[in-house]
């Protein structure tokens, strides 16, 4: 990046920040800053360990150093500014959870489009919200566009501050469905045998909660798909899976058609092919409902995260907070560009062309010096595919 | 009062009634030798049997034998101590508080201190964590991890379990499993503490039998030498159940797995000699093998003593050798120092051989 660029972000951001209020996160003034300063080098170096006493005003200091990324820990802590994890103390973190369209599977990289990962993304957000909104039943949610390739979520519930690393990595198998045991999902209960000597065992896929709910949900869709195929249709579906063969296919349908009720409440039990069957959709509940999250972002209570309000210095973004009740509107490439930025052309030298989407619109990109609107060239600076030119 | 706090010496109020009763630690430790020989076999007794050894007749020296057994632990400095003695302080006051909650009000025992559940709860803040529902409880999931991570088996683990809304439900012998775990984790808190020169100096003699009997468990669990035709009976059986493809309640898998890693194999050893049995789960097995060796949880399992294996009906085939050890460990430091060293083939030497 040449120093004009450089020189040329670091005024629009002071701009951006003159205009924008910044709400900070709760207890700011226990956590630990950081910040990514424009230097010139290749490499950046992270300044951190700073309190807010240090920075003052967050606000003032944005507009004051108008940093390249700006971050606050998830930790809270009796000292933040200290220059140690041990000395800061730490009193209690928020648990967060990073989505990036760099880690999705269903993602390909250099080839899905910077909208499409997006939108790849935000379905896997809707997962994720799932699990702690109904699963976990965390209220204190803060769902955030990080201005780049994904969404944070930070929870601030009381019955979280506390956990330890170990605690936020079951937190973190759950909503990926790791370690997922169909034996532990049933519940066994023996029952005196009506009539007969010896008692039987009852098992029953425990649907009031958890995977077990989700297998079930699987399950029973597949079952009423097969009630309303004609039987041999129905038979050849099942025979399909490995392990049924025509005998097994047949008691199958057989319990599907007179033993739905019971195998609405989960239990299994009504034929031993039902439960091998049900068990096979543990894996495509994992596979369809899983929330694949960055595991050490979650399990590190020390992280640090980028600051809502801030822009993102690898695209001139905002990092937005936003409403539960707005996400479904929510267009990233058209509403995290910042105010500021619309409205009036600017004038580079672009390196690197190709499609750009942004503000609603997909423009190709010549390479070569030109005018652009704002936005799209802070966009391509920030990511190192334009310079400045001279106006 | 007295006898509740002699029972369960970790309570809160019982802390209160030592601090308000004694004069002085350090003058008790000097001047009391019946609660500091208490207090040194509910330490020995953490190490040697997994329990806190036979309680005192009489409340006073039996409460007082806590906070000294403390400081003993504190003073021999050691966490493998520390970890085996809140195992043991947790593991008796649950079965303590079990029978208690059991009884009914007509037929109290004698030893019954009047404890109730909704104490304990209190006690470790959990009141308004757990909640009575039809055929058990509900627990608060920010109150459920942290206790549910010292339980041992899968079935623990969050991703099982049916959570809604925030709660993960439980039934009454897994409410009191997370009790014991809470109890665990008040015994350990704040241990080793640093013990004035004075207590160190006049219970010397204490701590260096303490570290005796510490040094020879570490010798034990130093043997590192794996030959099957040598093992106990009960763990015989059990590997030929795994090696049959048999589904092992998750004791009797804890039990196997945990001997062979006391006898220093290793995960992938201990997965290597599972093989045999196709159906075995490698990745499960590595998972809990992982965690009884230490390496994914803080704490490191040790194999259960005859009496447990016997509560759970693993001890079977019992022979004459049986009948003069209290530990599998111990028979089989038995059976090898008995076999000739020409005798001894290492199974994983063996092992590379065929490879
Ligand atoms: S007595 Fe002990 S060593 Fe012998 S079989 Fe029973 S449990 Fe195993």
């Amino acid at each position: 990046m040449e120093e004009r660029t450089r020189a040329y972000l670091r005024g629009r951001f002071r701009d951006y920040y003159r205009r924008t209020e910044i709400t900070p996160p709760p207890e700011a003034d226990e956590r630990e800053w950081g910040f990514i300063p424009w230097t010139d080098g290749p490499g950046t170096t992270m300044v951190r360990h700073r309190s807010l006493l240090e920075l003052g005003d967050i606000e003032d200091f944005l507009e004051r150093k108008r940093p390249r990324h700006v971050y606050f820990s998830v930790g809270r802590y009796d000292d933040p500014g200290a220059g140690s994890m041990g000395e800061k103390g730490w009193r209690s973190s928020d648990l967060v959870f990073d989505l990036d369209a760099d880690h999705l599977p269903g993602v390909t990289l250099g080839e899905d489009s910077y909208a499409e990962m997006l939108a790849i993304c935000k379905d896997a957000l809707y997962r994720l919200l799932d699990f702690l909104e109904d699963d976990f039943g965390f209220s204190e949610l803060e769902i955030v566009f990080s201005g780049g390739r994904g969404y944070h979520v930070h929870v601030r519930d009381d019955a979280v501050l506390d956990l330890e690393r170990d605690h936020r990595r079951e937190i973190v198998d759950y909503v990926r469905g790791i370690g997922l045991e169909y034996d532990h999902l049933v519940d066994r209960e023996t029952v005196s045998g009506l009539g007969r000597k010896t008692p039987t065992e009852r098992r029953t896929l425990r649907i009031d909660g958890g995977w077990g709910r989700r297998v079930h949900g699987y399950f029973m869709a597949f079952i009423e798909e097969l009630l309303n195929l004609p039987e041999d249709d129905a038979l050849e579906r099942l025979t399909a899976f490995e392990g049924i063969g025509e005998g097994k296919a047949k008691a199958t349908l057989n319990a599907a058609r007179n033993n739905r009720e019971e195998l609405e409440a989960g239990n299994v039990t009504v034929h031993t092919a039902v439960s091998q069957l049900a068990e096979r959709f543990l894996e495509e509940a994992v596979e369809r409902d899983n929330a694949p999250i960055d595991e050490p972002v979650t399990t590190d209570t020390n992280r640090l995260i980028r600051l809502p309000g801030s822009l993102h210095g690898g695209s001139g973004l905002a990092v937005c907070r936003l409403d539960r009740a707005e996400l479904e509107a929510f267009d990233p490439l058209a509403d995290a560009v910042p105010d500021p930025f619309v409205g009036h052309e600017i004038a580079v030298d672009v390196e690197e062309g190709g499609e750009v989407e942004l503000g609603g619109k997909i423009r190709t990109v010549e390479e070569g010096p030109q005018s652009l609107p704002e936005y799209v060239g802070i966009f391509l600076m920030a990511r190192g595919r334009a310079e400045k030119e001279k106006e | 009062m007295q006898r509740l706090h002699a029972r369960y010496p970790f309570l809160e109020a019982a802390r209160e009634t030592v601090a308000s009763e004694t004069v002085e630690l350090a003058t008790v430790v000097e001047r009391d030798p019946a609660v500091v020989e208490r207090a040194v076999e509910r330490v020995v007794a953490s190490l040697e049997d997994g329990d806190t050894g036979e309680p005192s007749r009489d409340t006073r020296t039996e409460l007082l034998s806590y906070p000294v057994a403390r400081v003993l632990v504190s003073a021999v400095e050691e966490n493998v101590l520390v970890r085996k003695y809140a195992r043991a302080e947790a593991e008796e006051a649950h079965d303590r508080f079990r029978t208690e909650f059991e009884e009914t009000v007509e037929l109290k025992s004698a030893a019954s201190s009047g404890l109730t559940r909704e104490t304990l709860l209190s006690e470790f803040d959990l009141a308004g964590d757990v909640r009575a529902v039809e055929g058990g409880y509900r627990i608060g999931v920010g109150a459920y991890l942290p206790l549910a991570a010292g339980c041992w088996g899968d079935e623990w683990r969050l991703v099982n379990r049916a959570l809604s809304d925030g709660e993960v439900p439980v039934d009454e012998t897994e409410l009191h499993a997370l009790l014991r775990e809470a109890v665990r984790a008040r015994v350990e808190e704040g241990l080793p503490f640093a013990v004035p020169e004075e207590i160190v100096d006049s219970l010397e003699a204490e701590v260096a039998r303490v570290r005796e009997i510490l040094a020879d468990l570490e010798l034990t669990r130093e043997i590192d030498t794996v030959v099957p035709d040598l093992f106990p009976p009960c763990m015989t059986a059990l590997l030929d159940d795994i090696r049959k493809g048999e589904h092992l309640p998750h004791h009797s898998r804890f039990a196997i797995t945990a001997f062979l890693a006391s006898i220093g194999m290793d995960t992938d050893e201990i997965v290597e000699l599972y093989r045999v049995n196709s159906s075995f789960g490698e990745e499960m097995t590595r998972y809990q093998t992982d965690h009884i060796r230490g390496e994914t949880s803080p704490t490191e399992y040790s194999a259960p003593s005859c009496a447990t294996m016997q509560s759970y009906g693993d001890c079977v085939n019992m022979d004459d050798l049986c009948e003069r050890i209290s530990h599998p460990m111990a028979y089989y430091e038995r059976r090898l120092d008995d076999a000739d060293d020409e005798e001894i083939e290492d199974w994983r030497e063996a092992e590379l051989e065929e490879a």
